[in-house]
């Protein structure tokens, strides 16, 4: 790789050793802009050389430069100028605004708009943001990036999902997560492998290289979200890939890089000599005895032991390379890519490889007729490993085991564990996690255009997923053996029509419109066999198990049709006005409720394009605002039939009821309303756009418990309220600016507020509210949907050694009651999170950090019940270091009660300690970047742009001391009623690349 | 042309739209059956039949009632570590008790399923089913009205399990007290014919009594392992024994002893086997994923049969077998240590402890004899034999020597003897005005609150018109 690139740059530096020298004379004048006044500030440099300089609070200059070279002006929000040097020594120039920021097209459902006109709510991440970011997966260019989406990583292994809100959680039973769109293809996020402990699964949107992406465009509002109707209620990710432009050159790409990752900050726990001690201090004070650890089956201080950590990390190395082409002739444009990435974490046996082919090309076939294609293929391969509250999970049993195990003989052979947990040393290394996947998603489409401005169009997409998953575990891990094998085929196309019109009339009244219809089908087959009692390692399959069991062999589908309307109106580009509607029926819900309807009305008024309108510093201003609905139908398949389910009575088959019926269930329905500004001021240096927004979730899907007499547990009803606002801020600054040196800033910060306003239960609070609890969390009626509801913990008693509690009155109690003196602890849903960036740009050095934070929100480690205190399973398993702080005399400020306490078993009982404050700030990305000079690039006939680049990722966090060895970012859940909850979390990877990205 | 083309065009896309639109009705669950599809044929209907004996498979159904009603008298002696069986047995459970909550519950499980073919099957016209076998769509008015048999037996059981832990018995308020909620409906998404009051005992004896006859006059003498017209007549049998309708309960106990195909079987080995002694029992195999509860025969079995050791015989049962030496019912059990680590001896009525596969008896040929010989002593007949022939008949099958004279306490002892571990004892105690435990505390009494069991919290949540046990 080094000597690759040292092959590369020396003919260059060569190339660059020539100079040239002519008749300098000194050119002075001044710049103003198009009202004739001054402008400080503009860069001016002599095109072709390293000569430049700045304009003076009066706008004036000078600078030297040859007869015949040209001079370049530039500045932010002007178009710029270029002058050739002749014979005068005076050149004075006039700028003109550049509207072209404002005329930049953004993708948006089912078309584009320019920005200055769109009345939406999105929040953008355009190739300028996305150009310099070098990540692995598509979903980290959105964390940090766009106000209103939080995004949580679940761990840090290749192939964990990421929990994505789009402001807020809008429903209890029914799918959370987003919609995500590519180029119009709505794709699946079903997980399609085995669970692994956790309930995340796997990430849908790893089949994506990062590098084919163009933007990606968050529907936030419902004048944005409306026209995905029953799909559209947890906002929707629009991703746009990359496409060619008309009459352009070909440009090829080469993109490589080299990625070392480490594991991030860990639990520390005893070695094996102070885990003998500590059991043996723990035991003798227990029982008034004096015997040595030996006596305890522990082994003589000094006898070896196992750092399981060590065992089961590595330091992981990934190779990527992207080579795409992309351009255009008069009628054709076109992108064609390839990508290959082989990638490891730092977990033992968790690789993931990559390879991935696309093509967008659209043609104008004729005068009236444009066609094209865009597809990706993928095929990933990932082997991974278990995770969460799971014995076979690496970063959870290498915690907890005993460190007195050996887990080899003294060939390195590897022995079986003594107990429960697994030898995870030899699960990491032996067992089999394999996932094989292909998937395409692509579509193509037809676009005529019937008369001027009339275009009727016709696309189909699919999205298709052929996944098959093996699971093999070992003789030494499993007795016998065992084997899993799960196939799925999941199946989505898409079909639409649409007609649109576009046209203006008496040169100020815009207008756009589009009807659309659509019909979408989802279709997944699955088939899971496995087997046990192996008569040896090296038989792999199923089929060569003794005991063979067919687990599931089943498919299912959804589908829907929808008609869609949209108007877009704007008179003189100030008054702006888009109305949306759309139906939808569903396959989901109830044969009498399966049509849901669907309106979105958003207008703006862009204040400084009026006539009135005369601030110097603002160059746009617009407010605007919006409301309508949108809609979720995902509670499964056929949550409104009744179901029977296929048994047998002494050998006869039977058949009784698994679910009941409802013909009444309809759309989760969620009303958006939503305002705003958008701005920008001193010639476009600075933008900024705040919006406030609440949205409304009525007639939750919702599994409500019915009359026992009716002998079904739940019904699935349309039931409850839920409501979520916030505030969105978006600044994006150029904070300094010259030819050789450029700041910019962009922030971003989104609030929340929470609050479920109704819901159906039969619990009900000291208080006569409502409420549904599931483990450590309660959502009550008038609170937020996910508080922890726990004992608090008081701490160690310095004088008695004893652990404390509050009751719930408040008072200190070492007899607590676990269940009745619980209390609202916390929130798993953060107060403020946003992110910002700092990008430095100096001569053809860049250098940007990607900062994310969360504030306001708590984490529970659920696994801290039992790698803290002195007794889970049995007292069997090791502990973080802090355990070696248990209280012996009065006055110590211990870690663990005294182990002769009445509470030394209790002090790990779910409670408040294990509930930390997840608040954290992270330097997510880190890039340093340097481009080779345009005049090098043109000596080379060749290369147009060489770019050598350093990112690091999660390099730095800041974080509460009690989260010292955890990760911030942890979740096993996407059920809204347990975010926040972790069990053991390998943590984000930090990891350092170097990469060259060269174009020709 | 060119406008021909491209309207043409544009028709021809709309088409495909259109057609794919049709398909929105074709998405049909695939592996579980819909309403729509489960009265479409005649192998769908039987099978929704038989699925009202799956989910009596559950042990909350038939199991734990039994169990509770072992250790809550004196026949078993209760040592596990289940908190909520521990309150059971102690007379100290409350309302949010879920094992009390799961057999609560798997009463009106059974009742549901019972109640999809009572309420739907008559509605079915023979025209929209498809059959497979000519015989059946030939027969099938028979077969429909043998199914709705079934299904009224079924609800029959279930309400009359449910009277029997949830309401005080007949002989406390000669059937005037609270009995059970009455349900006729199958849930469809109204959930108003689901939150009934109860009624009163006499009603919900009444509405057993009414199910129990259409099932006898709807069902054949023998239905192979499935609910037959000579099942309906024994748990009549019973129904007015506890009712101490003396000669009802001799007549039909009689019938059922007349009926050809059931008598009692030689010996003990019937046990988990065909034999001419059943009536009716539940079958539980090894591969059936119904037996969802709390698989009862680990409770049963010492941890050297696969068990929890949880239930052995207390010291008053094996008194009560030592007392008569030569007992061959004694022998149907083994000797091992209980979960406390005690020697113990434990029932092999349940011998499969680790496959769940035993099958627990709710009618069998003994009891019924034994029925016939309490309502004939009780009233004063000898409708079919004597008592004392009938006591004699189950004494010398288990080895015992013939009595020359009967009183009703050598009646209860054969009878505690006999049926032990089927879930006989509690009852047989209760309605005949005797302590529960043999240390006579006056919580087990007869008439004490706390020898039935709460209404759960499930229940009174959800249900304005439900009514809570005094006492509780």
């Amino acid at each position: 790789m080094r000597s690759k690139l040292t092959l590369m740059l020396t003919p260059l530096l060569v190339l660059c050793m020539t100079f040239s020298f002519a008749q300098e004379k000194t050119i002075s004048g001044n710049v103003s802009d198009q009202n004739g006044l001054p402008l400080p500030g503009v860069s001016i440099v002599v095109v072709g050389t390293s000569n430049g300089t700045q304009t003076d609070f009066d706008g004036n200059y000078a600078i030297n430069a040859s007869t015949g070279q040209v001079l370049r002006f530039t500045y932010v929000g002007q178009k710029t100028v270029n002058r050739t040097v002749g014979s005068s020594t005076t050149i004075n120039v006039q700028m003109e605004d550049d509207a072209q920021a404002l005329e930049e097209v953004v993708v948006v459902a089912y078309g584009s708009q320019t920005k200055e006109k769109i009345v939406q709510n999105v929040s953008i991440v355009g190739e300028e943001a996305l150009e310099n970011l070098v990540v692995t997966s598509p979903d980290q260019l959105l964390q940090g990036q766009a106000a209103g989406v939080n995004l949580t990583n679940t761990s840090g292994l290749l192939g964990a999902n990421v929990n994505i809100q789009v402001r807020g959680v809008n429903t209890i039973n029914a799918g959370s997560g987003p919609l995500f769109v590519v180029d119009g293809v709505v794709i699946t996020d079903n997980d399609n492998t085995f669970a692994r402990g956790g309930q995340v699964g796997s990430n849908p949107l790893t089949f994506l290289n990062p590098s084919d992406i163009a933007s990606l465009t968050v529907l936030k509002d419902a004048g944005a979200t409306a026209i995905y109707g029953t799909r559209g209620a947890n906002g929707v990710v629009l991703i746009t890939t990359k496409k060619g432009t008309v009459n352009t050159d070909a440009t090829v790409t080469v993109n490589n890089f080299t990625q070392f990752t480490k594991v991030n900050d860990l639990f520390q726990g005893l070695t094996a000599d102070e885990y003998r001690q500590f059991r043996t201090d723990v035991f003798n004070i227990q029982n008034g005895a004096s015997v040595a650890p030996q006596a305890l089956g522990l082994g003589a201080i000094g006898d070896p032991g196992t750092d399981f950590v060590d065992e089961i990390s590595r330091t992981g190395f990934t190779q990527h390379v992207d080579v795409s082409v992309r351009g255009g002739s008069e009628k054709t444009t076109y992108f064609v890519s390839a990508t290959y990435e082989d990638a490891e974490s730092f977990a033992v046996g968790n690789d993931l490889t990559r390879a991935a082919v696309r093509v967008n090309l659209d043609t104008q076939a004729n005068k009236w007729l444009k066609i094209g294609t865009n597809i990706g293929v993928t095929n990933t391969l990932l082997n991974t490993i278990g995770r969460e509250n799971n014995t076979f999970a690496p970063f959870t049993s290498a915690f907890l085991t005993n460190p007195t195990f050996i887990p080899r003989d003294v060939d390195g052979n590897f022995l079986r564990s003594p107990n429960f947990i697994p030898n995870i040393a030899a699960v990491a290394e032996l067992n089999t996690d394999r996932t094989e996947n292909t998937r395409i998603i692509g579509s193509i489409f037809g676009e005529a255009t019937l008369a001027p401005g009339l275009k009727f169009r016709s696309e189909f997409g699919v999205d298709r997923i052929n996944s098959s998953s093996r699971l093999r575990s070992v003789e030494i891990v499993t007795a016998g053996g065992s084997a899993n094998f799960f196939t799925v085929e999941d199946y989505l196309y898409r079909v639409t029509n649409s007609l649109s019109y576009a046209k203006t009339f008496g040169e100020k009244h815009n207008l756009n419109a589009l009807v659309l219809q659509e019909f979408e089908e989802r279709r997944r087959r699955t088939t899971q066999v496995s087997g046990t009692g192996f008569l040896s390692d090296d038989q792999l399959n199923v089929g060569a198990a003794t005991t063979q069991i067919v687990d599931a062999s089943n498919r299912s589908g959804s589908a829907i049709r929808g008609f869609l309307g949209r108007i877009s109106y704007d008179y003189d580009s100030r008054y702006l006005l888009e109305v949306t509607g759309r139906t939808d029926e569903s396959s989901r819900l109830g044969v009498d409720n399966n049509t849901g309807s669907f309106y979105s009305v958003a207008a703006g008024w862009t204040l400084s394009n009026e006539k009135f309108f005369d601030v110097d510093f603002i160059d746009f201003l617009t407010l605007r605002g919006s409301i309508g609905t949108a809609g979720n139908d995902r509670l499964g398949n056929f949550p409104a039939l009744a179901l029977f389910g296929t048994n047998q009575f002494g050998g006869l088959a039977s058949a009784n009821v698994t679910s009941p019926a409802n013909t009444q269930l309809g759309f989760e329905q969620t009303r958006t309303i939503d305002v705003g500004i958008r701005s920008s001021f001193f010639n476009n240096r600075l933008n900024l756009n705040v919006s406030y927004y609440k949205r409304n979730t009525t007639d939750l899907l919702f599994n409500v418990p019915v009359p026992e007499q009716a002998g079904t547990a739940t019904v699935s009803l349309n039931a409850g309220e839920i409501q979520n606002s916030g505030w969105e801020l978006e600044l994006s600054s150029t904070n300094f600016r010259s030819q050789d040196f450029e700041w910019t800033t962009s922030i971003n910060l989104s609030t929340l507020d929470n609050e479920l306003i109704d819901i159906v239960s039969n619990e009900i609070d000291n208080e006569g509210r409502k409420f549904i609890e599931t483990g450590a969390q309660r959502a009550i009626e008038g609170e937020s949907l996910s508080n922890f509801f726990l004992v608090r913990f008081n701490g160690i008693n310095s004088q008695t050694g004893d652990a404390e509690w509050l009751d719930i009155d408040g008072n200190v109690t070492t007899t607590p009651n676990f269940n009745t003196d619980r209390v609202v602890a916390g929130s798993a849903l953060p107060d403020l999170t946003g992110g910002f960036t700092n990008t430095f740009r100096y001569k053809n050095f860049d250098l940007s950090g990607v900062f994310n934070f969360s504030i306001g929100n708590q984490v529970l480690i659920d696994g801290l019940r039992f790698i803290d205190g002195f007794d889970a399973i049995g007292g069997t398993i090791n502990v973080r270091r802090q355990n070696l702080n248990f209280w012996r005399n009065p006055g110590d400020q211990a870690f663990l009660p005294s182990p002769a306490s009445p509470t030394a078993n209790n002090a790990n009982q779910r409670s408040t300690a294990q509930l930390l404050d997840g608040d954290y700030l992270r330097l997510k990305n880190l890039t340093l970047g340097y481009r080779l000079p345009q005049s090098f690039l043109e000596k080379t006939k060749f290369l147009s742009s060489v770019r050598v680049y350093a990112t690091a990722t999660n390099l730095w966090t800041i974080k509460g001391d009690d989260l010292d060895g955890i990760d911030p970012e942890n979740n096993d859940t996407n059920d809204p009623l347990g975010l926040g909850e972790s069990f053991f979390t390998a943590p984000q990877a930090i990891t350092y690349l170097v990469g060259l990205n060269v174009q020709f | 042309m060119k406008h021909i083309i491209k309207i043409g065009s544009v028709l021809a896309l709309a088409l495909i739209t259109w057609n794919c639109s049709e398909k929105i009705d074709d998405i049909v669950p695939e592996n579980a059956l819909s309403s729509d599809v489960i009265f479409s044929t005649f192998g769908t209907i039987e099978a929704a039949t038989i699925g009202i004996y799956d989910g009596m498979q559950d042990g909350d159904f038939i199991g734990s009632p039994e169990m509770f009603q072992d250790y809550s008298s004196d026949n078993v002696n209760f040592v596990g570590s289940f908190t909520t069986l521990q309150d059971i047995r102690d007379f100290d459970a409350n309302a949010t008790n879920g094992s009390v909550a799961a057999m609560w519950f798997d009463v009106f499980d059974v009742i549901r399923d019972a109640n999809n073919i009572i309420v739907n099957l008559p509605n079915v016209n023979q025209e929209d089913v498809s059959f497979t076998v000519s015989s059946d769509a030939a027969n099938f008015e028979t077969l429909r009205t043998q199914f709705l048999g079934e299904a009224h037996f079924s609800r029959a059981l279930a309400t009359f399990q449910g009277a029997n832990v949830f309401a005080q018995p007949f002989q406390f308020s000669n059937g005037s007290s609270l009995g059970m909620p009455l349900v006729t409906e199958f849930f469809e998404g109204d959930i108003s014919p689901f939150q009934n009051a109860r009624t009163t005992l006499n009603e919900t004896h009444a509405f057993i009594e009414q199910d129990l006859i259409l099932a006898m006059n709807s069902l054949p003498e023998t239905n192979d392992i499935r609910a037959s017209s000579t099942a309906a007549k024994a748990l009549l049998a019973r129904l007015y024994l506890y009712r101490e309708q003396w000669t009802d309960a001799a007549t039909m106990a009689n019938e059922v002893i007349n009926t050809n195909g059931f008598s009692l079987a030689p010996d003990f080995t019937f046990y988990n086997n065909p034999s001419t002694e059943h009536i009716f029992r539940v079958i539980n195999q090894a591969n059936d994923d119904g037996f969802a509860g709390i698989d009862f025969d680990t409770f049963y079995n010492p941890t050297s049969n696969n068990g929890r050791g949880d239930m052995p015989f207390s010291q008053d049962l094996i008194d009560a077998f030592e007392a008569e030496p030569g007992d061959l019912r004694l022998d149907i059990s083994i000797i091992s240590v209980d979960a406390g680590n005690n020697d113990a001896r434990f029932t092999s009525k349940y011998p499969n402890g680790a496959t769940g596969e035993s099958d627990p008896n709710v009618l069998r040929m003994g009891e019924v004899y034994l029925n016939r010989a309490e309502a004939n002593f009780r009233g004063g007949t000898s409708i079919g034999d004597t008592p004392l022939n009938d006591v004699n008949a189950i004494r010398t099958r288990a080895g015992l020597a013939p009595l020359t004279t009967l009183t009703l306490d050598d009646i209860l002892l054969e009878r505690r003897k006999e049926l032990c571990f089927e879930g006989h004892r509690r009852m047989d105690l209760l309605r005949n005005n005797l302590n529960l435990k043999p240390d006579n505390g006056a919580i087990s009494a007869p008439g004490s609150d706390k020898v039935i069991l709460p209404i759960p919290d499930d229940e009174l949540n959800i249900n304005p018109n439900a009514q809570q046990n005094p006492g509780y």
